[in-house]
């Protein structure tokens, strides 16, 4: 028996295991990309790496033997720097988007391209709520919104953006017609109240959420309707004061309250509300400094001093956003702070760390080239942008909205959710542009219709694909093209994916660790 | 300068467009694809021959031969294309007629290769990512190092090798070798052997030999053979291309290789045609010296029949580099004729196995080596005597042992010079190995790129076989023993053990984690011994004089001797065997004869991309494992590289990261990924781009690979630049404020023509760039914007007039 102590703690394991299978059990977790139990070690991407004090080396636990006399360290400041180093290495040379540009522009960080996809699909309800999880009123954001997401857009580069704002309001007016209108699930009913002050984007955003999370809202506003600027600033040709009303209307549905005609320092003051509620939310829009001040609340140049991430004021328990912390007039933006504030509220009222929504590890290709334009397109359904035949007051009929909303290039990654890359950056912290390469390396992807992707920029060469169709005996198989840092995965005489992958396509995608190989059907994750 | 593999080609969409499109112009007989294969063998670990055999008549890999090879063996697709685009050595592409191969070795980058590389893509018209010109005539490759480093900078085209070779005279150079093959000389691909049809002496009379002296070099030859009773032709040849070894005289004789003589003095003439054409009494002796002369000749001493004949007649210090040295390896150098097997025994040869066979047990074969103290001669230095005792006492199948000859470094040629010299030695090194550790089967492993080397071994393995020593009753033992030979296929990481054996196997030379060693788990699974070549050559002279004799030279802990290639700019560059604890010093001033040129002596490189340079105020260190690691140095393999204060340090770090940027095998993160980032930094250090936190990043992301990466490559990939960071600091960030101080890196220097400038031209007609107009008995001017940086008008220029700041 060899005998080695891990973290302090001794153990007894037989000769010839691994410090992973050591690790094991001691219910240690050890980060791994290239290895899977079964097919062997190949040992390249040295995530798993530990540390012998007692040589001072570092080794990767997936191959490296036990030995008696080891004194592992599997947290240690070494490993988790050699950890980072290794994902800021892999990371310098990924070519890939984590998410779509579009969804990254878009201040409410709604996931474009899976509506889009959704829409093309006719799967209206999906669609509604993959833009519900993150807009809260988009039959009025389809109205007014600039569309930012819509300059993000990749299409752009072959022609014209995709009609991103268009189909959204597309999605939830066909929601807002529906027999039964989406209304998501509501959380547990937590017991705890929530004071929402003003009742435009922001304050309509903020008490969808924090109701849809189980808390019992009242929003407050010196109207008596809700809608704030967007129902008096705007004219009704625009923004049929209707369309505000539905969908405050699916708010209400949540079991948020209406207190209208409510007016600071007459009705409330945040000195009241505090006492009356768990947590206040304001959202009052843009407003003088010595009002601010009266509230009791920090200024900056601009507005409400507010931690950026969380929408938190100085003052506990007090969030504020939209116009009252930066000026300017954009609604969705005002909507996505909305969204923030209910999600840091709701883990203020938890007792959990006050974050905001999670800002997840971006992987991002930026500028593309003009010969990779035709790789993106492949996936995507010809045609140029169009206007709705009615006009665009009238908005899309469905079967143009199907025709536009193919037009997307599914240039997110089809596995933003389950890439243990994206994961291991989060967690370590690793970045790309520590190490960022002078050139990258060319965007590139196979498609094989309603079967395989493969994207080479995704790939981190860890081989599991290759050993996988070794072991299950592929005719044709997987292999390793080349060497060194140009070394590929790839089909012995250019094979197709289809010829290559005939029986282990699905273990293999399973098995990758990124977005490298997927199914051209997958549609992942819901934040 | 970032090396582009070409085999990537095939694999990349446009490239593959390019083989079928050709694969369908050109045809392939069915039967001869079957008869090719089946020669090679049939086995997966047969993959690497098979391919060989294929890309041996076909000059690349055809894709039907591919298939055919898939379908006549139980090789899978996946294994074939995994291997078949690992290795450098093998062609997608259908190749020129003939292969231009650029030495990119140490000693030829800090001469200059990198413009010859330049000089022949101009001149062929060569855009960037193609390698052949458009008439199919040539294909240009680098090649990581030919081992002639002495020659430098070195250029081989087929089988014939040009030395010292200068930008400006490369179409000179392909004329001289159309020439060649056009003339009435026939050549034959048997190995390294040319033959040809008739007796003739050439002389060079190019312009630069005409300079040299090599008309009355002829005219003296003229009257020599014409008091010989054999018909000889004296003949005038073109340049060669060597001018800095004028006057040239070659002399061919049919059936042999040609015997090449530099700087011949009129005083010479006789000796030289005597020695090749007047019968000497005994006929053997005759043989021999003919021999030696032709080893010579392909061998880094090259140029020994010069150097070796001065030595007789005037050269005093060249007596010295003979003198200071200890022949233990290399013994009975200049005397043995590399393949004469009687004289190998007359000289002791196989003694020492005769006596492991009959006389000693495994045990007190191995307590002699342990009593000798020798460590590795590989690199790291691990104790030879229990490496063996590891493998002795492993259980397992067969074992076998290997014998390491994939000497990849560029600037380290000795296992080269002891493959093609002393085959027999290596063998008894071998055998004595075998008998030890109980293995009855032995490989050599050798770089393809020494085709010499393979042909001398597989020679003097057959004529050891014939002669009983190898084969089923060695010394009338019953111990049986098996040799055989296997070509590397261009892979520097295949000389990492786990790699190599990857490789035998017939798969990607990629390395695993060890342990466990090879010596419990190598070859198919099996115990292995893999020694390098020049420890086994050490093991006959242990068991002839004794451990003890061995272990009383050296260090308390580097014991014996140890053999380097000396080159770069040393005065006398050439393979040497010093006792270990000799300092670098001594090693040389007194060896090497100090700079070239009356230059300042800067540092050197010792241990080649695993190791790092030494600057000369160190240059007191010994050689020795241990003190060498401390000064952030290796003994490596033995390439020990002189610099001098022309060469910058930054350039240098940028040359051996380049070379292991390209020698990785992709395997692991830090390696495959930490050396390119590197490299792009020193990228952008030598092209004036880099920022003072480039440099920091720099010697972050070397620690990291050092102590992340997978195998030996890797965690000495970085040592090069670290040391240059610990030494050489202050030059490392003149290039940050775009300051070259030694003058060496393009993009922060500027040629310029000073008041010394006679006005003849010579530069202007050199220039390649048009950069120099043309104004006969004037002051000429260089354009820098048109300058390219390739140094000719410097080196034609007559006055030194031009002036690099």
């Amino acid at each position: 028996m060899i005998r080695l102590t891990v973290n302090g703690r001794k153990i007894q394991v037989a000769k010839g295991t691994t410090l992973l299978d050591a690790c094991k059990k001691l219910d240690l977790v050890i980060p791994t990309l290239c290895y899977q139990e079964g097919y062997g070690q190949h040992t390249s991407c040295m995530i798993c790496v530990v540390e012998d004090t007692a040589s001072g080396r570092l080794m990767p636990a997936c191959s490296a033997l036990a030995e008696t006399g080891m004194t592992i360290e599997t947290e240690s400041a070494p490993v988790n720097e050699a950890r980072q180093q290794a994902l800021n290495l892999l990371l310098s040379e990924h070519v890939g988007d984590c998410e779509a540009p579009c969804s990254l522009i878009c201040p409410a960080h709604m996931h474009i391209p899976r509506m889009l996809r959704e829409i093309a699909g006719g799967a209206m309800r999906q669609a509604i709520e993959t833009v519900k999880a993150h807009i809260a009123i988009p039959a009025v954001l389809g109205r007014i919104c600039p569309a930012p997401c819509e300059k993000g857009c990749r299409r752009k580069e072959a022609d014209a953006p995709v009609s991103i704002c268009l189909l959204k309001r597309f999605a939830a007016d066909a929601d807002l017609s529906a027999k039964k209108p989406y209304i998501p699930a509501r959380s547990q009913d937590t017991g705890k109240k929530i004071a929402v002050v003003g009742a435009g984007p922001a304050g309509m955003s903020a008490a969808y959420y924090a109701g849809a999370l189980g808390h019992a809202c009242t929003v407050f506003d010196k109207e008596s309707k809700p809608g704030g600027a967007m129902r008096t600033m705007i004219s009704d040709d625009i923004l049929p004061p209707q369309i505000i009303d539905s969908e405050w209307h699916i708010i209400e549905k949540l079991g948020v309250v209406f207190t209208g005609g409510s007016r600071l320092g007459a009705d409330w003051t945040l000195d009241t509300l505090r006492r009356q509620f768990d947590a206040v939310i304001l959202c009052i829009g843009e407003t003088d400094p010595d009002i601010i001040g009266s509230l009791g609340l920090e200024t900056s140049g601009r507005g409400v001093r507010v931690h950026p991430g969380t929408f938190q004021t100085g003052t506990t328990g007090v969030f504020a956003g939209g116009g009252m912390i930066s000026p300017g007039k954009l609604a969705v933006r005002s909507s996505a702070h909305g969204r923030s504030m209910a999600v840091s509220a709701d883990q203020f009222l938890r007792g959990l760390p006050v974050t905001g929504p999670p800002e997840r590890f971006q992987s991002r290709i930026g500028r593309i080239q003009p010969d990779e334009i035709p790789v993106l397109m492949q996936e995507s359904g010809p045609g140029p942008r169009r206007d709705p035949e009615q006009g665009i007051r009238a908005g899309f009929t469905e079967p143009e909205a199907s025709i536009e909303a193919r037009r997307c290039l599914h240039c997110d990654c089809r596995k933003p959710e389950s890439c243990r890359l994206r994961h291991y950056a989060e967690q370590y912290g690793a970045t790309a542009k520590k190490y960022m390469g002078e050139e990258r390396l060319p965007l590139e992807k196979k498609v094989q219709p309603g079967g395989v992707v493969y994207e080479q920029g995704k790939c981190i060469r860890c081989g599991l694909c290759v050993r996988i169709t070794q072991k299950m005996k592929e005719p044709m198989g997987l292999t390793f093209l080349g060497r060194g840092f140009q070394v590929r995965i790839g089909a012995p005489f250019d094979a197709s994916l289809d010829q290559a992958l005939k029986s282990t396509a699905d273990l293999c995608i399973r098995s990758c660790p990124t977005g490298a190989l997927a199914w051209a059907e997958t549609e992942e994750g819901t934040s | 300068m970032i090396f582009r593999p070409l085999i990537f080609a095939v694999v990349v969409d446009s490239g593959q467009e390019t083989t079928m499109t050709e694969m369908h112009t050109e045809s392939f007989d069915p039967e001869e694809m079957e008869r090719i294969i089946r020669n090679a063998g049939e086995k997966r670990s047969d993959l690497i021959p098979i391919l060989q055999a294929i890309q041996g008549h076909y000059h690349y890999l055809p894709a039907p031969v591919l298939h055919k090879c898939c379908e006549m063996t139980d090789i899978t697709p996946a294994e074939l294309f995994g291997v078949a685009t690992f290795f450098p050595q093998f062609r997608h592409r259908p190749a020129g007629r003939h292969t231009i191969r650029v030495c990119m070795g140490t000693a030829c980058h800090v001469k200059g290769s990198e413009r010859v590389l330049d000089a022949f893509n101009r001149h062929l018209a060569l855009k960037p990512g193609e390698d052949t010109d458009r008439d199919r005539l040539f294909t240009v490759s680098k090649v990581a190092c030919l081992g002639c480093c002495t020659l430098a900078p070195v250029v081989q085209i087929d089988d014939v090798t040009y030395g010292h070779v200068l930008p400006s005279g490369v179409p000179d150079l392909l004329r001289d070798f159309l020439g060649r093959e056009s003339g009435s000389s026939v050549s034959g691909k048997s190995g390294a052997f040319t033959l040809r049809a008739e007796t003739e002496i050439r002389v060079g009379l190019g312009s630069c030999c005409q300079a040299g002296g090599s008309g009355a070099v002829f005219h003296s030859i003229q009257e020599t053979v014409a008091g010989l009773d054999t018909p000889v032709s004296v003949k005038r040849v073109g340049c060669v291309g060597m001018c800095h070894q004028t006057p040239l005289m070659e002399i061919v004789l049919p059936g042999r290789d040609p015997v090449l003589y530099a700087r011949v003095q009129i005083q010479d003439v006789p000796k030289i045609v005597q020695a090749h054409f007047k019968p000497v009494h005994p006929v053997l002796k005759l043989k021999n010296h003919v021999a030696r002369w032709i080893e010579d000749l392909y061998t880094d001493a090259a140029w020994k029949p010069v150097t070796r004949y001065a030595i007789d007649v005037r050269d005093k210090p060249v007596a010295a580099f003979l003198g200071r040295q200890l022949h233990i390896s290399t013994e009975f150098c200049g005397i043995l004729d590399p393949l004469d097997l009687e004289e190998y025994e007359k000289h002791h040869g196989f003694e020492a196995a005769q006596d492991c066979y009959v006389s000693r047990s495994p045990e007190a074969i191995m307590d002699e080596v342990i009593a000798s103290g020798i460590r590795g001669r590989g690199g790291a230095g691990f104790p030879t005597g229990r490496k063996w005792s590891l493998v002795r006492s492993a259980a397992g199948g067969p074992k076998t042992v290997i014998c390491n000859c994939d000497e990849g470094d560029p600037g380290a040629f000795m296992d080269r010079m002891l493959l093609e010299s002393y085959p027999y030695r290596v063998i008894e090194g071998m055998m004595i190995a075998a008998k030890a550790v109980g293995a009855h089967r032995c490989i050599f492993y050798i770089r393809a790129e020494y085709p010499l080397a393979v042909q001398r071994v597989g020679e003097a393995i057959r004529k050891c076989t014939e002669a009983g020593l190898l084969g089923d009753r060695p010394f009338d033992t019953d111990y049986s023993l098996s040799f055989s030979i296997q070509q590397g296929a261009g892979a520097f990481v295949c000389g990492e053990e786990t790699a190599l054996i990857a490789s035998v196997e017939g798969k990607r030379g990629m390395p695993r984690i060890r342990p466990p060693y090879p010596s419990e788990h190598g070859l198919h699974g099996n115990p292995t011994l893999i020694n390098n070549c020049e420890t086994f050559a050490t093991i006959p002279w242990i068991f002839q004089n004794g451990s003890g004799s061995f272990s009383r030279l050296g260090t308390e802990k580097s014991k014996g001797t140890k053999v380097f290639s000396l080159a770069g700019k040393i005065r006398r560059g050439g393979l040497i065997e010093v006792p270990m604890g000799i300092t670098i010093r001594e090693i040389v001033e007194d060896i090497g004869g100090g700079c070239a040129d009356d230059k300042a002596f800067k540092a050197v490189q010792i241990g080649g991309p695993s190791g790092g340079c030494i600057p000369a105020s160190m240059a007191d260190t010994p050689v020795d494992y241990e003190a060498l690691l401390n000064a952030g140095a290796m003994m490596g393999s033995g390439g020990l590289v002189v610099l001098d204060e022309s060469d910058c340090m930054v350039d240098i770090a940028r040359y051996f990261l380049a070379f292991t940027q390209q020698e990785s095998c992709g395997k692991c993160t830090f390696c495959r990924i930490g050396t390119k980032r590197m490299l792009e930094i020193l990228d952008r250090l030598c092209e004036g781009r880099a920022s003072a936190a480039d440099i920091d990043k720099l010697e972050s992301l070397a620690q990291a690979v050092k102590k992340g990466s997978l195998c030996g490559l890797g965690r000495t990939a970085p040592n090069p630049v670290l040391s240059t960071l610990r030494y050489f600091r202050e030059e490392v960030e003149a290039h940050v404020e775009g300051r070259c101080p030694a003058g060496k890196c393009k993009a922060l220097i500027r040629y310029r023509i000073t008041d010394d400038c006679i006005g003849c031209t010579r530069c202007a007609q050199g220039c390649p760039a048009d950069a120099i107009p043309w104004t006969p008995y004037k002051k000429h001017e260089i354009d820098t914007e048109k300058c390219i940086r390739c140094d000719n008008c410097r080196q034609v220029c007559p006055s030194d007039a031009v002036e690099v700041n």
